[in-house]
């Protein structure tokens, strides 16, 4: 059984000027998020995928569909219960969003303070809790004396002071430099397999879902247009808007005006050869080339790995007689994706 | 300056007087225009408690009030001053009226600086399952302490001016001691000495104002 699940949810807001149209922002939703996997959201500002994540902890209702979170309802219930909900669920920020009157310590127990925990219980807690996000020598400390990285592990540990079954991370890395993100993103997979905690995470950055997630969702305009496996959402992206997320972080096959110049300084017809987890390996590819006595020359592309499993796509220019090449293309069609450019 | 010495027990008597005056308002009216504050913060469209019939009608309140020149709100307050104090004049009357004019005025200062705290905030608390009575107490008010404290020393300063006319309905204070027995008896000496007295009043004041609030913004 799904641990989130959404059902046709749409969310609108009413219009910003009397007599203007509501702003339709989830537009007839359905997502099934499993227990224990990471699921990443993105899309463009304005797609959506922060009001999405909101409905889940209930921040936004609902106008209209059904989301159930752990086999509880969290569309049409009461304020009080929806607040014991979320104890159930954590939530990050892009601006961190500390208490920055309270220390580090003090923010981490204020949320086990609502749940009601005994001093003694918080005590123990938040001393393991700034453990685990290495910032036990920062606990009397306040928010504007540490760095962006510091604050955002001080966000994790407040948000998991409940023991929480999710994460809700919103654009937890976007206001963060690469070295702290890729410091942050370690901590949330250590987060995902120490602590076996679902978490969901909202980008607008394809290179956070490539090194965090196991599925995804591509959002645009309020719905969801593709969604599946990272692996397959990035080695074949069949909508638009995936295609322009996949192609800011794998170099694909090169277009045309790439080809024009790839041209200039190359000789030879150029053709690209598309590999996927599974289909035959380069080092076939080229050994055939090199056995009909063609002579290749690599311009463009690269391999992407993906937890353990590899696509990519390579660009030759090929120089030699043209029955040869096309013999050797006809024949390695059978076995991987083979495209002349020019 | 010979004047001015045989008045010395007059004019301590006069600040203990002004410091009574603007103490008492400063508690009641603070209390009010924080409540008064809270509510317009908390019942505008979007906030916590958003309803746009409670924060039209305590907007309009407010603004109907707050204008008012506070020699004439407390010549027209008068009978309301004596149906609650039992007296329309001296100290008591004073007090009250200083109090109501001070609420309203202290509501949109309160208003304004929880305005300051960042909306996240306020949503991290609620992610985390607090309600919305511990989100105001806990969060929201700590949050703006540093902004309000100097607030409420402006607010200070403000009813120490404001207390200065309340000769007018028989009160005391240093007003009432500079209009008496230095315009009055055409005695400037007198008028200097309690602008001096003022002046140390407001400048001690501030410097502990502003220290606290250097202490609650830790900067």
């Amino acid at each position: 059984m799904p641990l989130i699940s959404l059902r046709n949810v749409t969310k609108s807001f009413p219009p910003a000027r009397r007599g203007g149209s509501p702003v339709v922002a989830i537009d007839n939703v359905s997502l099934d998020i499993e227990p224990g996997e990471i699921y990443g959201v993105i899309g463009y500002s304005g797609a959506g995928k922060s009001t999405l994540v909101r409905l889940i902890n209930a921040l936004e209702t609902t106008t209209s569909g059904e989301i159930v979170v752990d086999g509880q309802q969290v569309t049409g219930v009461p304020d009080r219960q929806l607040r014991k909900l979320r104890l159930d669920i954590g939530m990050i920020f892009q601006q961190f969003n500390l208490f920055n009157a309270k220390t580090v310590w003090n923010n981490v127990a204020y949320p086990l303070r609502i749940a009601g925990r005994s001093r003694e219980d918080i005590e123990a807690r938040v001393s393991e809790l700034l453990e685990f996000v290495g910032l036990s020598d920062k606990a009397s400390n306040y928010p504007e004396q540490l760095s962006g990285g510091q604050k955002q592990r001080v966000g994790i540990a407040r948000a998991l002071a409940t023991s929480p079954k999710i994460l809700l991370a919103d654009e937890a890395t976007s206001a963060l430099d690469p070295e702290t993100t890729h410091e942050v993103l370690g901590l949330l997979r250590r987060v995902n397999r120490e602590l076996g905690i679902t978490i969901v995470v909202i980008t607008h950055e394809m290179d956070v879902v490539q090194s965090l997630a196991t599925r995804v969702a591509v959002m645009d305009g309020g719905r969801i247009v593709e969604q599946g496996d990272v692996f397959d959402v990035f080695s074949n992206p069949q909508q638009a808007p995936s295609q322009r997320f996949v192609s800011t972080v794998v170099r694909g096959v090169p277009s045309p005006d790439e080809v024009a110049v790839l041209q200039e300084r190359h000789s030879g017809r150029i053709v690209t050869f598309s590999f996927r987890d599974g289909d035959s390996s380069q080092a076939s590819v080229f050994l055939d080339l090199a056995g009909a006595g063609i002579e290749f020359e690599l311009i463009y592309g690269g391999i992407n790995d993906i937890r353990g499993r590899a696509f990519g796509h390579l660009t030759l220019a090929l120089v030699g007689p043209a029955p040869a090449i096309d013999s050797v293309l006809d024949a390695m069609r059978t076995r991987i994706n083979v495209k002349e450019l020019a | 300056m010979d004047e001015l010495i045989p008045l010395t027990p007059q004019l301590w008597e006069a600040t203990y007087e002004t410091l009574y005056i603007v103490g008492l308002s400063l508690f009641f009216g603070g209390l009010g225009g924080l409540l008064l504050g809270l509510g317009l913060y908390t019942t505008r469209p979007g906030s916590l408690l958003g309803n746009r019939a409670v924060f039209g009608t305590l907007n309009v309140l407010v603004n109907i009030f707050r204008p008012i020149p506070f020699i004439i709100f407390l010549a027209a307050a008068q009978p309301l001053a004596r149906a609650v104090t039992g007296t329309g004049i001296g100290n008591s009357a004073i007090i009250f009226t200083l109090s109501l004019a001070a609420a309203f005025g202290i509501s949109r200062i309160v208003e304004q600086n929880l305005l300051t705290v960042q909306p996240g905030v306020i949503e991290a608390a609620r992610s985390l399952g607090a309600g919305r009575l511990r989100i105001i107490l806990t969060i929201i008010i700590p949050e703006a302490l540093g902004p309000l404290i100097l607030g409420y020393t402006f607010i200070f300063v403000a009813l120490v001016d404001m207390s200065a006319v309340a000769g007018y309905v028989g009160g005391g204070g240093l007003g009432n001691f500079a209009i008496q027995y230095g315009y009055r008896q055409f005695n400037p000496v007198v008028t200097w000495a309690a602008v001096l007295v003022i002046i140390l009043l407001v400048q001690a004041v501030q410097f502990l104002g502003n220290s606290l609030a250097r202490k609650a913004l830790r900067r």
